[in-house]
């Protein structure tokens, strides 16, 4: 269990600047996910985690304590490669218990905690084969058991599904968590599938660009983003300007009840924001519901459980998802609901 | 359709126009490596183990099948102290060469100021002929070369003169310095084309297992590369055994290597020696054929013990 902690962390490569300015404090145990899209920056702050890079400015603290001169081989790190990064020509058993034979350890020990990996990645009978003659989840359990073994004060993997095929993914991302949770290891993962980031980790940090963007929560970055660019890369699609007056918000298509309005001045410019699966769609209008609106189907893509539809309201067009038991079709006159409490407001100097 | 014509045809034996045409063109496009294989290289191995044994009617000799050539070559002494300088100068210069070609490639794959420039210089010797390697060693490194002459001129020797014999003993630094001269760059090609292969995540993975750079190269690095390590030694090894041009010039003289007492009996005004020159041309085939097949089989022992087909 320890706590990790990034000041003023910023990476330059030349004069290419990786990391800006990250500041960022996981706590003991936490699991925390670094999203953000291809070249942001997040392998370049996993790769300082754990030393095979060195911040040119600001410092890395494992328990408070500065380790950012500290060689890769003495912080006692873990890293998961997106590759894997097994060794060839060693079988699983050698794999496992590199770490430990270079550390020294007795063999009776190193027999000892290879039983006891081998059983937890249910590896036990892939003992005596060679990466090559595994399979991509299997070579995956490979890595994090080599890794395990050692017992590493924080555990690191880039792009840990990446490789692997969908069905295999759901069930890794439930080994990876029990295994997390089993161990209470301060966990720390790269990757740019927001789905991930989100049902894995408890905090999510989004980059861009090699700046921290928002550092919280799955649900308050996927609800509550702070900005229009963090909220866009997580797959929100209904973003419109907007006047707050009066305690509503006055967008181009309607007036509409909202909550958090209080915060802005009256006549006050903001960006707004409602999740397409936030959005009601009916056939017919409902008396006297509030923030009801009138469109049009112009699309409706099928995808398996939902249905997508853009509804051409006034001006404006609006993204809404619906179960797929009864598909409307295009040109369909349907009402939208924008419930006031799923609003979400952006002052227009966040962005 | 296309495919069950196809099928048909060759169930009930006969073949298509299509089938002819690609048959032509694979023999086609074989034809060069075949003849040069089987027709050149086979037919010369042939004919020199049939004037190994005996068979050179056109020198007004054939004894074949007459193993006395090997006998009179095998029973005498000069024979193995000639094998030995041999395999001394191949195997010691092909060490030599590899340990500095590791080390090479180790650098090149990191990043360094005018690493683009040092790429293009160290293939330099690659594109020189071994004639002008030996020539610059005749240059540098003898007695009265341009190395003994600054010695002297710097008073650490009195005059080029007694500048320490390098070239012509049979040490054969001269032999082995311009085998590694030129044989560096040819390894460092092939082990950095390995070494970009296997990328670097598999020493950062042991790094942060908590390996020193010692355990990384050896366990890590060093079984990776072996392919690299294996083809370019096997190839170096096999030329500096053959090799005929440096021993001659730059070796100590009687006895000499091999492939210069082959030559020697094939530059003697006795043409029957012709045919002992071709049993010493058979004899270096021999042993290296049977070193490098040990060689590889026990690599590929290796190769199948880590999981490889």
């Amino acid at each position: 269990m320890t706590q990790v902690q990034l000041r003023a962390v910023r990476k330059e490569f030349g004069s290419f600047v990786a990391l800006e300015h990250i500041d960022l404090n996981i706590a003991s145990g936490e699991l925390v996910a670094l999203l953000g899209p291809s070249g942001c920056g997040k392998t370049t702050t996993l790769r300082m985690i754990s030393g095979l890079d060195n911040p040119t400015n600001g410092e890395i603290l494992f328990d408070g304590k500065d380790v950012s001169e500290v060689p890769v081989r003495d912080r006692n790190v873990g890293m998961v490669f997106q590759r894997y990064a097994l060794f060839p020509h060693m079988n699983v058993e050698k794999n496992i218990t590199f770490g430990l034979r270079v550390r020294n350890v007795s063999p009776e020990e190193v027999s000892e905690r290879l039983e006891e990996i081998l059983d937890i990645v249910q590896l036990t009978q892939f003992r005596h084969r060679f990466p090559a003659q595994l399979s991509g989840g299997q070579m995956q359990r490979v890595a994090i058991a080599r890794t395990l073994i050692t017992k590493p004060s924080v555990l690191m993997m880039d792009e840990p599904l990446a490789n692997l095929d969908t069905n295999l993914r759901g069930e890794m991302r439930r080994f990876i968590r029990d295994l997390q949770q089993r161990f209470n290891i301060t966990t720390i993962f790269v990757t740019h599938d927001q789905v991930e980031a989100m049902e894995l980790s408890d905090r999510v940090a989004v980059l861009f660009d090699g700046r921290l963007e928002q550092f919280d929560t799955p649900d308050a970055i996927y609800h509550r983003p702070d900005k229009i660019s963090v909220a866009k890369f997580m797959g929100a699609s209904n973003i419109f300007e907007c006047t707050v007056a009066d305690g509503m918000i006055k967008a181009g298509f309607a007036d509409l009840a909202a909550i958090g309005t209080q915060a802005f001045a009256q006549g006050e410019r903001a960006d707004a924001m409602v999740r397409s699966e936030a959005i009601r769609l009916l056939k017919e209008p409902q008396d006297g519901a509030a923030n009801q609106v009138e469109g049009e189907i112009r699309t409706a893509d099928f995808f398996g459980a939902t249905v997508s539809y853009t509804v051409q309201v006034g001006e404006h067009e609006l993204n809404v998802d619906e179960h797929s038991t009864e598909k409307l079709e295009t040109g369909s006159r349907v009402f939208l609901q924008l419930p006031g409490d799923r609003i979400w407001l952006f002052p227009k100097r966040a962005n | 359709m296309a495919t069950q014509d196809t099928a048909l045809d060759t169930r009930s034996g006969r073949r298509s126009t299509a089938q002819r045409n690609a048959l032509f063109l694979r023999i086609a496009e074989l034809a060069p490596i075949v003849i040069v294989l089987f027709v050149l290289f086979g037919g010369a191995l042939v004919l020199a183990l049939l004037q190994s044994l005996g068979f050179a009617p056109w020198f007004g000799i054939n004894t074949f099948p007459d193993f006395s050539y090997f006998g009179a070559l095998w029973g005498s002494s000069a024979f193995w102290v000639s094998l030995g300088l041999t395999l001394y100068y191949g195997l010691v210069s092909t060490i030599i060469a590899l340990i500095m070609a590791i080390v090479l490639s180790l650098a090149l794959i990191k990043p360094f100021r005018g690493k683009t420039l040092y790429k293009y210089l160290y293939k330099l010797p690659l594109m020189i002929p071994y004639t002008v390697g030996i020539a610059l060693a005749v240059l540098m490194l003898g007695n009265g070369g341009i190395l003994s002459r600054l010695m002297a001129l710097v008073g650490m020797i009195d005059n080029p003169g007694d500048f320490p014999q390098i070239l012509k003993t049979h040490y054969g630094w001269g032999i082995i310095a311009v085998y590694v001269w030129k044989q560096v760059p040819f390894m460092t090609l092939a082990i950095y084309a390995v070494l970009l292969g296997i990328g670097r995540e598999t020493e950062e993975a042991a790094a942060i297992l908590g390996a020193t750079r010692r355990q990384i190269f050896f366990s890590v690095t060093l079984p990776q590369i072996l392919p690299g390590i294996v083809s370019s030694t096997l190839i170096c090894f096999a030329f500096n055994v053959g090799a005929f041009e440096a021993p001659f010039i730059l070796g100590g003289g009687y006895p000499d290597t091999l492939p210069v007492v082959a030559w020697r009996y094939f530059n003697d005004a006795n043409y029957a020696f012709q045919l002992q020159g071709m049993a010493t041309v058979v004899s270096i085939g021999i042993v290296a054929g049977v070193i490098l097949f040990a060689y590889l089989a026990v690599y590929r022992r290796y190769e199948r013990m880590r999981g490889r087909a």
